[in-house]
């Protein structure tokens, strides 16, 4: 939208249909670098979906994902994730059985290049290995406030710790767009003030490009640079906040229309 | 000059080391010399004892890396350990093949039956899969039949003790270092994977196979390793289970030898290596536990003709009980039993399912 640098992720025409049901028709939108693009819509309208397929869970029907000067519309989803593409999950969708640390470390695993073999005798570059990693982790607890549960298992921990465990994971990556699918679901008001610090910390000192799919209007209306907007898998409005907000057609499709 | 006690640790590579505590460290050690010790204040029969549980803690790793870290269920143990024992009787017959030859092939073959039987993980999962390895069983112990038969071994192929240069293994107490040894390096293979990034891509597996994917695992590599990493220690097993015996016969692999590998995994506790041995030594020892049982009943004449039958069902009790009661297995029970003297004189333990 008349930005000079190139978008970071651009959907181009993507449908997607299981069978007879259309669950996205014709959607089109960038994520400009840095920027933090919020994807809203009533329930059921496919942000989710939208998701899936950047991450390459569902395979679009017809359309182009660019990213990276390539199209990831058909890739694998862990070709996709080593190529920076991270996310989270609604449901959190951890490792309770393991701890934040090892939980963060999975996150690594395509910035590592240890086999089997190497890791049976793990041996001293293994160990290196290992130890750098670690390190690059560290900064990740430090960052969003984990240090102190480092080594707890996931499952103990509260809901709302969990999806800040979630949202470290994804950083683990090191990716260069960040998709998060509902992040504050689920959440209570202060943990989600704590969720809105660390988004904000995320787009401003880390500088990574983040497609945010929210029902919470009023954190979206504070923060997202920008908005898109579905309904019932097609393409309603997209502006600012305050335009997006406003606009009759998005009021009337999550409040309905009035009768008479 | 006291050593580092290991609590505190000062870089990062600290944080993978095994035996970090000095605590540790001391009960290892002392544990070494026990097993070191044992064999020559032992009895014939405990010292056979012995060599079973090492022999059966190989496969109780191997299933444990496969089962309780990656998650792919398998009842084609049996079928494995049989293809590492009839490629040694194989070879030793065919071409008369030295030991040193017989124990790495029979690791070859049963990487590539892992290959063959993991595939279908990738499609299947849980009962289905299960299903499909108990085919592979079936399929190998057919063929070592057939092999039986065909040339004429009906009652099974009798494989001379391994000789490596001049020395021939047939000391029992040999026997119990060299089958240790096996052991320990198996022990030592499973925690190494589980601390480096194949063992925390199996565990996430395990954990959500669509997850481990959108976080950069590519799952159908990594379940395929599962299954040959695993499928080649159980042949190895299988190999030393054949010269150890001296013996080779499709009967010695029934279904229930499976049954007996999937009890440890889950009386031993899934998703743990200290399991994986507890389940094995459990596994092993139960059944003569059962008969001195019998022994001391009042009269044992009148049990003797039933052991087999007590044996079979009590396994089977045990088993339930386990499942109903003790899903931790039996390292649940060793945790608990930890943490009742680390609070003592306190009862209540921290909420905490901790693995």
């Amino acid at each position: 939208m008349g930005n000079a640098a190139p978008a970071t992720l651009s959907l181009r025409n993507v449908s997607l249909s299981f069978g007879g049901l259309r669950v996205l028709n014709d959607v089109s939108f960038d994520a400009d670098p840095g920027k933090l693009l919020a994807l809203i819509g009533p329930n059921g309208a496919g942000k989710t979906s939208v998701l899936n397929c950047i991450c390459g869970i569902y395979k679009p029907n017809v359309g182009i994902i660019r990213f990276n000067e390539r199209d990831i519309a058909r890739g694998k989803p862990h070709e996709i994730a080593a190529a920076g593409v991270a996310r989270t999950f609604q449901h959190g969708e951890l490792f309770p059985h393991m701890s934040v640390l090892d939980n963060l470390m999975v996150g690594r695993h395509a910035k590592m290049t240890s086999g089997v073999a190497a890791g049976a005798l793990f041996t001293r570059r293994v160990r290196d290995e290992e130890a750098t990693h670690r390190r690059a982790i560290e900064e990740i607890l430090e960052f969003v406030e984990l240090e102190r549960i480092r080594h707890q298992p996931v499952g103990d921990l509260p809901f709302g710790v969990q999806k800040i465990v979630g949202f470290a994971r994804a950083l683990a990556l090191d990716p260069k767009i960040l998709l998060l699918d509902e992040p504050s679901a689920g959440l209570n008001r202060e943990e989600r003030e704590d969720l809105a610090r660390h988004i904000l910390r995320i787009r401003h000192e880390l500088g990574i490009t983040m497609i945010w799919v929210e029902h919470d209007m009023q954190m979206v209306a504070d923060l997202a640079d920008r908005l898109y907007v579905l309904s019932y898998g097609e393409f309603l409005a997209e502006g600012s906040p305050q335009q997006v907000l406003g606009d009759p057609k998005v009021i009337a499709a999550y409040l309905g229309r009035a009768h008479g | 000059m006291p050593s580092a006690s290991g609590y505190f640790r000062t870089h990062y590579g600290e944080d993978t080391r095994l035996l970090d505590t000095r605590t540790k460290r001391v009960c290892y050690a002392l544990l070494v010399v026990i097993l070191v010790a044992l064999p020559f204040v032992a009895s014939a029969f405990l010292l056979d004892l012995a060599n079973q549980v090492y022999l059966a803690i190989i496969g109780a790793v191997a299933l444990m890396l496969l089962t309780g870290y990656a998650g792919q269920i398998s009842l084609g143990h049996a079928g494995l350990m049989a293809a590492g024992a009839f490629t040694a009787g194989i070879l030793f017959k065919e071409v008369n093949a030295p030991f040193w030859i017989t124990l790495p092939a029979s690791g070859l073959v049963g990487a590539t039956i892992g290959v063959i039987f993991g595939l279908p993980s990738l499609r299947l999962r849980g009962l289905y899969l299960a299903v499909s390895t108990l085919a592979l069983h079936f399929i190998v112990i057919y063929a070592g039949g057939e092999y039986e038969t065909k040339r004429g071994f009906s009652t099974g192929v009798i494989i001379a003790p391994p000789r490596i240069g001049s020395w021939t293994l047939e000391d029992p107490i040999a026997w119990y270092f060299v089958l240790g040894l096996f052991a320990a390096a198996a022990l030592l293979f499973g925690l190494n994977l589980l601390r480096s990034r194949t063992g925390r891509a199996w565990r996430a597996i395990r954990g959500r196979e669509t997850v481990a994917e959108a976080l950069g695992i590519p799952v159908a590599r990594y379940k395929l390793a599962a299954f040959v990493v695993s499928s080649m220690m159980t042949s190895v097993a299988g190999c030393l289970f054949a010269y150890y015996r001296g013996f080779v016969s499709a009967e010695a692999f029934s279904l229930f030898l499976t049954i007996q590998y999937v009890a440890m995994v889950i009386i031993g506790g899934i998703g743990s290596m200290l399991g994986a041995v507890l389940g094995a030594v459990f596994v092993v020892l139960f059944p003569y536990a059962i008969e001195a049982l019998t022994q001391v009943l009042p009269t044992p004449a009148a049990w003797a003709n039933a052991v087999f039958a007590i044996n079979y069902a009590a396994f089977g009790l045990v088993m339930i009980l386990f499942l109903l009661f003790e899903p931790q297995g039996l390292v649940g029970i060793w945790r608990r039993i930890q943490n009742y003297f680390l609070l003592w004189p306190f009862k209540q333990a921290p909420l905490s399912k901790g693995r």
